[in-house]
């Protein structure tokens, strides 16, 4: 095999397979909705209710989740790519890092309900408040999915002799998207002004 | 005696005429109840779409006493055909148990599940619109209350199919023979994930999160009937393609 044959493969090769890009694309429609719901219905008619609302978020703390989320992408590929190398002890290590990340993400979304709702601000509060708990609340059920994923591939590089490079990229791909669709909500929720 | 065992038991293959009728009977049964559920639920039971949570008092006894007629008709034809969705039940766990690696007890709970969920998302619903129906002269305060109960258990008990996508996923990705599709499980998250955003209806009682909000309700049909169409296809290819030695032995089967 030539060196323009074997690039022109591994420019086609398209990760996982193609059952899970399926559903990436039909959460990305179904979080579609719900962002469209949020800015173009509910957002455009109670401006000013949203604005004094989004000041009760805690943009730090929104932030310091974001970065663990990307830290947790970050670690989760470079699992894939040792798995492509073979090395399989140090994959195994990047997905437990990974699925940390994804524990401590919940803890720091946990405390931030906890002070939201010991504040006396509910789901019921107003419009805001509603878009706020259900969306985070959606995003909190995709990270538990995605823990599922993490401890599937965890069994997979340790119980298998040879661990399937496909089943990670699968895990993998999920994984940036839980990662991907926190962007959107951080940007929609807390930054859009 | 052991002479007739033997006989039946050796039965030539080729004096069933169609092995698998009793599938292709389930199988139909699928879109004929759904046909019947139409009927009841969006033509004569007046509730797909839904009507509105936030309605006074004299709405809610008008909304009744109007349809009436329609609704005592849908609650009646209810009663008498929701069994029928056992049929597709049945398919399906038939089915299920044909997948390698994976224990009975995931088509067990996927049975178990259904006919637990459609208690409070069918038949109490309809109880309760029945009862309003052929006694409107109660007091309005009651008419309101079973409007309210019906249309609260209707869509707000989606979250007990929560289980039932949940185990059929895993069933699908267990599953060594991949007789579904992976895609299916996928879509089946999505069901799942819009089935407990449904539980917001308890709380609003208009906006998108409302029982006949955008999201709650009008998001989660869409991507139920997606499923079910999807669902309905992959039964079809596997009824269709299923050895016939695979089949009972008294459809000329070995099992």
């Amino acid at each position: 095999m030539t060196i323009a044959q074997a690039t022109q493969i591994e420019s086609e090769h398209v990760p996982g397979d193609k059952d899970v890009w399926v559903f990436v694309l039909g959460e990305m429609v179904i979080f579609s909705s719900y962002f469209f719901v949020y800015a173009c219905l509910n957002r455009s008619v109670n401006e000013p209710v949203f604005a004094a609302s989004r000041h009760h978020l805690n943009q730090t703390l929104a932030l310091v989740n974001t970065l663990i989320l990307l830290t947790s992408s970050l670690l989760i590929a470079l699992s894939v790519q040792a798995t492509r190398k073979r090395d399989y002890r140090v994959a195994t290590r990047f997905v437990e890092l990974g699925a940390g990340c994804g524990v401590l993400f919940l803890l720091l979304k946990g405390y931030e309900w906890y002070a939201k709702l010991s504040q006396g601000i509910t789901l019921g509060t107003n419009a805001f408040f509603m878009h706020y708990f259900v969306m985070t609340g959606v995003h909190v059920l995709h990270v538990l999915i995605g823990l599922v994923f993490l401890a599937i591939l965890r069994l997979e590089l340790r119980t298998r002799a040879q661990p399937r490079v496909s089943l990670m990229e699968v895990g993998a791909t999920y994984w940036h998207m839980v990662d991907f669709l926190w962007f959107l909500i951080f940007a929609l929720l807390y930054l859009m002004r | 005696m052991s002479t007739l065992v033997s006989d039946v038991t050796a039965a030539p293959v080729e004096a069933v005429r169609n092995p698998k009728l009793d599938q292709w009977i389930c199988w139909w049964s699928i879109p004929i109840f759904y046909n019947l559920f139409g009927l009841i639920f969006v033509y004569l039971g007046k509730l797909m779409p839904p009507p509105k949570p936030g309605l006074s008092q004299a709405e809610i006894i008008e909304f009744i006493t109007s349809n009436k007629d329609s609704m005592q008709t849908a609650w009646v034809m209810l009663a008498l055909t929701l069994g029928t969705a056992s049929l597709s039940s049945g398919l399906i766990i038939e089915q299920m148990k044909r997948m390698k690696g994976v224990s009975h007890a995931f088509a067990y709970t996927y049975l178990t599940v259904l006919a637990v969920a459609a208690l409070p998302g069918c038949l109490f619903c309809g109880i309760m619109f029945a009862l309003a129906a052929f006694r409107p002269e109660r007091d309005a305060e009651l008419i309101v209350l079973l409007y309210d109960m019906g249309l609260l258990s209707f869509v707000g008990s989606l979250g007990c199919f929560v289980t039932q996508y949940m185990v059929f996923a895993f069933a699908i990705f267990l599953d060594q023979r991949r007789l579904f599709p992976r895609w299916l499980a996928y879509m089946s998250i999505w069901g799942l994930v819009t089935e407990f955003i449904a539980a917001t209806i308890w709380t609003f009682r208009s906006g998108p999160y409302a029982w006949d909000g955008l999201i709650s309700f009008y998001l989660g049909t869409v991507i139920f009937v997606l499923w079910e169409i999807c669902l309905v296809v992959c039964l079809y290819k596997l009824i269709k393609h299923q050895p016939v030695e695979e089949l009972h032995p008294a459809y000329g089967g070995a099992r």
